[in-house]
């Protein structure tokens, strides 16, 4: 069922690629449908699952990935109509159809294990999910930030210089997504927390409960990704670090996040297996 | 309906013939009604501006409209035709809608792609309803054109880039700082290209314009000059750079003086925000290595006329895609004009068919003259909706088959079936109230519908 946000997803980036390049508004309007089109089937597809199974699909990896797809492409179509850029979508599609191949290849099994019981867990995941959207659209401007940074650095305006808008408006773009990300992040691990606590009450004999510590690698990888986030939102302006280090450490942010959401979700943790 | 366009640009005259022959100085208004005077000058619009006068016209006959054109101008400029013949251009039906496509697109433009050109073509229009003198051929030209200018500059990069070294300075300052309200500008020295300069950022928007230069009067008087900027004295040039976003220098000093170790140390107080500096003076003000420190932008004038350079090469490149647009403009066009090519015979048509309702209601007027007022008028009524209901359909195919057609076949066959004669050309299409709207519906009312 993830199959067909997939395929429409695609078709919306050959749009934004299109619409980038030849930057007529026709087809900047196309895209934009295309890409509502594809977030409303997505919808429909997390919906259906949700019903099937009575909760968010969030319990194993492969649907978790798929929901995130989901919410990720709803924060980019909020960023896009409330700035009215699109020249961002370019990157962030990619980044969609990539992830988004994962469930269709590996449609994972739908069923909770007792052990993920309670409302405090669904938070837990759907706001880390959220959280990591966020730090996904940040890692995007940080990137374009860097392109059109070096673009009039090297005093060469060309091709990102005609289609990205400011310095000051990707900066902005980029510490706002980062706050909601960091926000969310840390409510994410607050709730976590709870919940393991809880958890070793009713299920403290199940093997993955008793390996929640940090030195499980998805546990610490989330802790460092909080790190980084943290001192990204509120030590380094301080520091008087300027937008162009900010946007590496955005790219770098989410590189860790990454990582800890497909290779160590599949091959490393003991704790967060279900 | 013919169309002729008579005219001489900066690419056909020299400056001084293009500023005698400049309408604006006798009056535009003026040149139109004495165009529109002419007999075989059914409608016109004159295109007047420092690099071009145009007139456009729409005629019957183009022998007999180009004289009259021609005798105009010479009359009206009191210039011999034979000084200015030989700068003439002249264009006929579509090519002269191409022609003014192009220029409304910029493509004829000495700076392809600027802007103003199309305001200017605006402004010609709308001078030409004033004076009444633009009929339904022209005005739909004249829209059309519009049409062309707005799809090439949404369309095509055509009149992308800053074309001129002040535009880019502030087109910069733009992409780094987005708008430029509430920033602040400095200007070293009080020279007249940063004067100029600094007014252009003051216009955009800049909040704070600070002069500084090494003899405080003359600061003083440059930052009156620009209005609404204050001029510092030279010593406080640190603590002014510390708090500006864009700097300016202009001075004739031989030696660099923001030096990449003064430029630093303002930086560390400026806590990393960002810093413009744009280097207009020869030799340089500012020590080339300043462009190195993070969060500084240093452009000279040899980059920023590169950049110049880089965009008129780029507005060249999109060149072909614009004229693809007026060419699909201009079959839009000549398709609207072969439909027109039925407009006498649906005149005629239509008159045929009122002719013979009144006939046969003269006719019945003694058996109706027994029934009540209203039921007559009632009568008169549905006599008439039944008429256009007839010609509805046969009126809008009569015009989307010319559309398509060149040969004028089907006009031609209802003319015959019906045996109708067919006035000259549209001739009741110069109607000076229909000329003064916007938009000209090219037909006669349509048949209302049932109610």
């Amino acid at each position: 069922m993830n199959a067909v946000p997939l395929v429409l997803y695609a078709v919306a980036l050959v749009a934004y690629l299109w619409h980038f390049a030849r930057r007529q508004p026709v087809v900047g309007r196309t895209a934009t449908t295309l890409l509502v089109a594809s977030a409303l089937a997505h919808t429909f597809v997390v919906g259906m699952q949700t019903m099937e199974a009575g909760h968010v699909p969030v319990t194993n990896a492969s649907s978790a990935i798929s929901t995130f797809v989901w919410l990720l492409a709803l924060a980019y179509l909020y960023t896009e109509m409330t700035t009215d850029e699109r020249a961002m979508g370019v990157f962030i599609l990619p980044l969609l159809v990539a992830l988004q191949i994962i469930p269709v290849i590996e449609p994972g099994v739908e069923d909770r294990a007792p052990v993920l019981q309670g409302p405090l867990f669904g938070l837990h995941v759907s706001s880390l999910l959220f959280a990591y959207a966020s730090f996904a659209l940040a890692c995007v401007i940080g990137v374009t930030y860097m392109l059109l940074f070096k673009e009039i650095k090297a005093k060469h305006l060309g091709f990102f210089y005609a289609r990205l808008p400011s310095l000051q408006v990707l900066d902005t773009m980029n510490q706002r997504a980062i706050v909601v990300g960091w926000t969310f992040l840390t409510v994410g691990i607050v709730i976590g927390t709870i919940w393991a606590g809880q958890a070793q009450g009713y299920a403290g004999g199940d093997p993955r409960v008793q390996a929640m510590s940090l030195e499980d690698p998805k546990i610490f990888v989330a802790v460092l990704c909080w790190a980084v986030y943290s001192f990204e939102a509120f030590v380094a302006r301080r520091m008087g670090w300027g937008g162009r280090r900010t946007a590496y450490l955005s790219a770098l942010g989410f590189a860790i996040v990454l990582l800890n959401f497909v290779p160590v979700s599949y091959f490393l943790t003991t704790s967060h297996n279900f | 309906m013919r169309l002729l366009l008579v005219g001489l640009s900066h690419r056909t005259a020299p400056v001084e013939l293009r500023e005698r022959l400049d309408f604006h100085t006798r009056g535009l208004e003026a040149a139109l009604r004495a165009l529109g005077a002419r007999d075989s000058v059914r409608e016109a619009v004159v295109l007047s501006t420092c690099n071009r006068a145009e007139m456009y016209v729409a005629c019957d006959s183009i022998e007999s409209a180009r004289d009259d054109v021609l005798d105009v101008l010479s009359r009206f400029h009191q210039i011999e035709l034979t000084t200015v013949q030989r700068y003439l251009y002249e264009s006929l039906d579509l090519d002269a809608a191409r022609h003014l496509f192009r220029v409304a697109a910029g493509l004829d433009s000495l700076v392809v792609g600027e802007p103003q050109i199309l305001g200017q073509v605006k402004d010609a229009h709308a001078a030409s309803s004033r004076s009444q003198t633009a009929g339904p051929v022209l005005h739909r030209l004249f829209h059309s054109s519009f049409g062309v200018g707005k799809r090439v500059r949404t369309e095509t990069a055509l009149g992308s880039g800053a074309v001129s070294v002040s535009f880019a300075a502030v087109s910069l300052a733009r992409k780094i700082f987005g708008a430029l309200t509430g920033r602040s500008v400095l200007v070293v020295g009080a020279g007249e290209m940063g004067k100029l300069t600094a007014q252009y950022m003051r216009s955009q928007g800049a909040h704070r314009v600070t002069i500084v230069s090494r003899t405080v009067a003359h600061a003083a008087r440059t930052a009156e000059a620009i209005g609404g900027a204050s001029a510092a004295p030279w010593e406080e040039l640190d603590a002014v750079l510390g708090a500006s976003d864009i700097v300016i220098t202009a001075t004739g000093a031989a030696a660099p003086i923001l030096t990449k170790a003064r430029v630093e140390a303002t930086m560390r107080t400026r806590r990393n925000r960002p810093l413009f500096i744009i280097d207009i003076a020869l030799p340089r003000d500012v020590e080339a290595a300043a462009g190195e420190i993070e969060q500084v932008f240093l452009y000279n004038i040899d980059d920023l006329q590169a950049t110049v350079r880089e965009n008129l090469a780029r507005r060249t490149s999109e060149v072909a895609r614009a004229e693809a647009i007026v060419g699909e403009e201009v079959e839009k066009f000549a398709g609207w004009l072969r439909s027109r090519g039925a407009i006498p015979t649906v005149v005629a048509l239509r008159q045929r068919f009122e002719t013979i309702r009144r006939a046969e209601l003269q006719r019945l007027d003694f058996k109706l003259s027994a029934l009540p007022p209203e039921a007559r008028a009632k009568v008169d009524e549905v006599t008439r909706l039944i008429v256009e209901k007839l010609l509805l359909i046969p009126t809008e195919q009569l015009k989307s088959l010319a559309e398509g057609d060149t040969s004028g076949v089907y006009a031609d066959a209802v003319t015959r079936i019906f045996n109708l004669q067919t006035a000259a050309p549209a001739s009741d299409e110069a109607d000076p109230e229909r000329s003064s709207g916007g938009r000209v519906e090219p037909f006669p009312a349509k048949a209302r519908g049932p109610r």
